[in-house]
Order: structure tokens, then sequence, then C-alpha cells
């Protein structure tokens, strides 16, 4: 009962934080960011202004677009329900699991996480997104979703202790599977690299059509789509070791991680030859979070150290 | 296996309406660019001249889109930063001919063609930058009626805004030109012009 409880906590938390993901993403495509000029309140107020006479003397009132207003305080009201989801994960943690550390300290991590990434959220108000610093602020918010994704299926195994029992530990499996969670994060760290430097260059030069601002890059972008690649070979391997396992859940895992690579790959190509469409860019954006969350399950699900 | 398909098709189809979400909202976004620069009021007829003692007129607006201010050499407040904010539009937009500056100064005494010139060298780094001078009773009547902006206890009174206006010499908006996100604000909404034609 009490694992069921934080079992379905951390599940709540996950998708919401998920959806605060592509939130965000969306934020970041439709130029959003500034939406809000001030923070926490959105033109002083908690509410943002529907309409120009709402908003208070001592801000320029030229600046308000209710629409980017509204998109930003989507992501913000988003925000905000993610902690109280996490406050009421760690409620449940600090009450029952205390001596379950796996769960305690995952809760206590995402807590503190969420927290950090809302403060950052604020400075890349004030800094008028500087572009490195919404690329980090992204990044936070991939490490909130492997921390809560690791709650998940620690307490989804307590649960079902029964179906974990007989798992037979595969070293090269395991091995496989951290090794593609590193190049995972390492392929987002290059894609939010080439992101940084496309808005970069697009500052400093507002007329290069977007083309043109792909041109103007150093050719560690190859490096991205090479990588890409690599991860589509490696998960390849990853799915056949794993067609034939005994539970569903890692197999459809399995499948899950090579089909998105395929995906992520038809996208990033897209965003290339089409001059990057905003929606593409959006779901290869949300897609890579959902890979670095899913290995952390599947690797989880497969690892032969139990927890009691 | 079959509460499993039935998740599945879940997922599939919030993902679906997920998209559709993303792309009304990225339509949205981008419209409301182009809704969020009213045409507010056309500039009236002027007559200022430039340091080079060449005549400026409301007709060397048309066809250009223009970035104004009001300032003085003097000034050492806002001005400075006005203007180098504005020299970092010119230099970013370098490669366009539809934009031009004009800085129209509220102290035409002290600020003589020679002065302006100087201060010209210091902030502008291409000839589409316009420094321009005329009689104070004429910058007044400009910035109250043309700009609607106040100019009460000139030099000093005179606004810290950034004036866009557009090709038909209609003002589309305005911006506080010593804060960092109304100038980014200024450069979308350039972009957004040069791309309507």
């Amino acid at each position: 009962m009490k694992k069921q409880l934080f079992f379905k906590s951390a599940v709540v938390s996950t998708i919401l934080s998920y959806l605060l993901i592509f939130v965000g993403g969306l934020v970041r495509v439709s130029g959003s960011g500034m939406g809000c000029p001030d923070w926490p309140r959105c033109f002083g107020r908690w509410i943002p202004p529907t309409n120009v006479d709402q908003i208070p003397s001592y801000i320029d009132p030229t600046a308000f677009n209710i629409v980017l207003a509204w998109i930003e305080y989507g992501n913000r009201s988003l925000g905000v329900l993610v902690g109280f989801s996490i406050i009421v994960l760690n409620i449940i943690a600090i009450y029952y699991f205390r001596k379950e550390a796996k769960l305690f300290i995952s809760a206590i991590l995402s807590l503190i996480l969420v927290l950090a990434n809302g403060a950052l959220g604020a400075i890349v108000v004030s800094s008028v997104l500087n572009p490195f610093l919404v690329s980090l602020h992204m990044i936070l918010a991939l490490m909130l979703v492997s921390v809560l994704s690791y709650a998940c299926i620690e307490s989804y195994k307590l649960i079902h202790v029964e179906k974990f029992k007989n798992l037979e530990g595969n070293k090269t499996l395991s091995n496989s599977l951290i090794l593609l969670w590193i190049l995972i994060f390492v392929e987002i760290l290059l894609g939010t690299g080439i992101r940084t430097n496309l808005e970069l260059v697009s500052i400093e030069n507002p007329l290069l059509s977007k083309g043109e601002l792909l041109n103007a890059l150093d050719s560690y972008k190859y490096f991205h789509s090479f990588l890409g690649f690599t991860l589509l070979f490696l998960s390849i391997y990853i799915y056949t070791k794993l067609r034939n396992n005994s539970l569903y859940i890692v197999k459809f895992l399995g499948i899950f991680i090579l089909g998105m690579i395929i995906i992520q790959i038809f996208l990033g190509e897209m965003m290339v030859f089409f001059e990057l469409p905003q929606l593409a860019r959006l779901f290869h954006t949300w897609g890579s979070s959902w890979l670095v969350g899913v290995i952390i399950i599947l690797y989880n699900c497969t690892s032969n150290e139990q927890s009691k | 296996m079959s509460n499993l398909n039935k998740k599945l098709i879940i997922a599939f189809f919030s993902v679906f309406i997920l998209g559709i979400i993303g792309l009304f909202t990225i339509d949205q976004a981008t419209q409301s660019r182009i809704n969020n620069l009213p045409l507010i009021t056309e500039i009236p007829a002027f007559e200022l001249e430039n340091f080079d003692g060449k005549s400026f007129t409301e007709a060397n607006l048309d066809n250009q889109i223009t970035v104004a201010s009001f300032i003085f050499t003097q000034c050492e407040g806002a001005c400075p930063i006005m203007s180098t904010n504005m020299g970092l539009l010119q230099k970013r937009f370098a490669e366009s001919d539809e934009l031009q500056f004009i800085s129209i100064t509220t102290d035409p005494d002290y600020d003589s063609a020679d002065v302006l010139r100087e201060f010209s060298n210091k902030y502008s780094n291409k000839n589409n930058w316009f420094f321009l001078r005329g009689s104070i009773d004429n910058v007044v009547e400009l910035s109250q009626d043309g700009f609607f902006l106040s100019a009460s206890l000139l030099p000093l009174g005179h606004s810290t805004r950034l004036i866009l206006i557009d090709k038909d010499r209609n003002i589309r908006k305005y911006y506080e030109g010593t804060v960092d996100a109304n100038i980014v604000e200024l450069q979308n909404d350039i972009v957004t012009l040069i791309k309507q034609g």
C-alpha cells in the first residue's frame, strides 16, 4: 500500500515533469521566454494580464504580448505543479521510506533539482534568455526526469519483487545500457551546443536564414549526426539482447529505445533539410528526454542487483 | 497485454494531441508578433538637418524601416546607453539596406553639426545613421505631437525611448532604449518588419 502510494506519486511526478519539458521546449521554439519580463510574477501579477490596462505603471507596457505571456505562464504554472507533486513524493518518502535509501535519496534529490531549476528559471529571465543558461535549464530538467524515472522503477520493483526475483544478470547488457545512456547524454549536450550556438550566431546576425545559420556552425555539428547513427547501432545490439527476455516490459522498452532513436534521426535530418521546422525541433528535444528516462528504467529492470 | 495496448493507444493519442497543441501554439506565437506591431500613428511633416548639412524630412522615412531616438551629446545618463544599443543594432543589421537610424538632438544650441559629427564617429559605423538638429521649437513639437513623447525641460527631459517606424512612416512601437530585454524585442520586431517586406 505504502509502496503503491510512493510508486503512483513518482509516476505522476515523472509524467508531469515530461509534460513540463514539452512545454519548456514549446517556450523555446515559439520564442516566448520573455513573455513575462519579471519573475516569479508576470507583469507584476500572479495571473498574467489579459489587456494592456492591467499592467502596472513601473513595467513598460509596449513589451506586452498576451500570447507569449500566457505560453511562458503555462511553463511556470506547470513548473509549480511539478514542484508540488515532488513535495508530495517527499512527504511520502520521509514518512514511510526513510530507511529505503534508494527511494528516499531519489525523492530528496528530485526536490533539490526541481527547486534549483525553478531558481535557474528566474536567472534565465533576468539574463534575457542567455542561450547557455536556457540550455542548462533543460539539462537540469533531464537530470530531474532521470532521478524520477529511477524512483519509479525502484518502487515498482519493490511492489513486484516476484517478477524480478529470477532475473539473470547480464554484465554485457548492463554495460551496454550504461554506455548508451552516457552517449545519449553526450548526444544531447552536443545537440544543445548546436542550439546554443545557433542562437548566439542568430543574435549577432539576425538576418541570416536558418540554412545559413547552420552553415555558420563549426563542423562539430556533423559529430551530432555521426553519434546519432552510432547510437542506432548500439540500440539495435541492445534490442537483439533483449528480444528473448522473459519480462514483457523489458522487451517493450528495448523496442521503444530503438524506435525512438530512429524517430530522432528522422526528425534531426528533417530539421537540417527543411530548415528547422519548429515542431520537429520540439519533438526532437522531447524525444531525447524520453530516452534518458527510459534507459534508466530498462537498466534497473535488467540489473540483477535486487532491492529488498 | 490488452491493458498495455490500451495504454499504448492512449500514449500515442496524447502525443498526437500534444503535437496539435504545439503546432497551434507556435502558430499563435508567430501571428502575435505581427499583431503586436500595430499602426500607431503616421509621422507628420518635419524638416531637420543632418550633421553633413543635408536636409532630412519625413520623405527620407519612405521605404526604410527607421529606428529613432531623442538624445543630446552632453547627456551622461541614458543617451550613451541608447546610442550604444542603436550602434549594436546598426552593426547586427549591417547587411540590410532597408534599415536606417535617426537621432535627434534636444540641445541644438550646444550640438552643432561638428559636435554631432564627432558624436556620430563615436557610435555609428555605417552611413545609415543620421544625427539631426533643428530649432528647439521644431524638436519639441516633433517629439510631442509627432512621436507622442514628452519633451519638457529640454535638453534633459527628453524621452529615453527608441521608436520603430515602418516603411510607410507609421510608428509601430516604442522601446525603452536602456533596457536589454527591450532591445532584443526591437531586434526581433525589425526582423519581422523586414520579412514582411
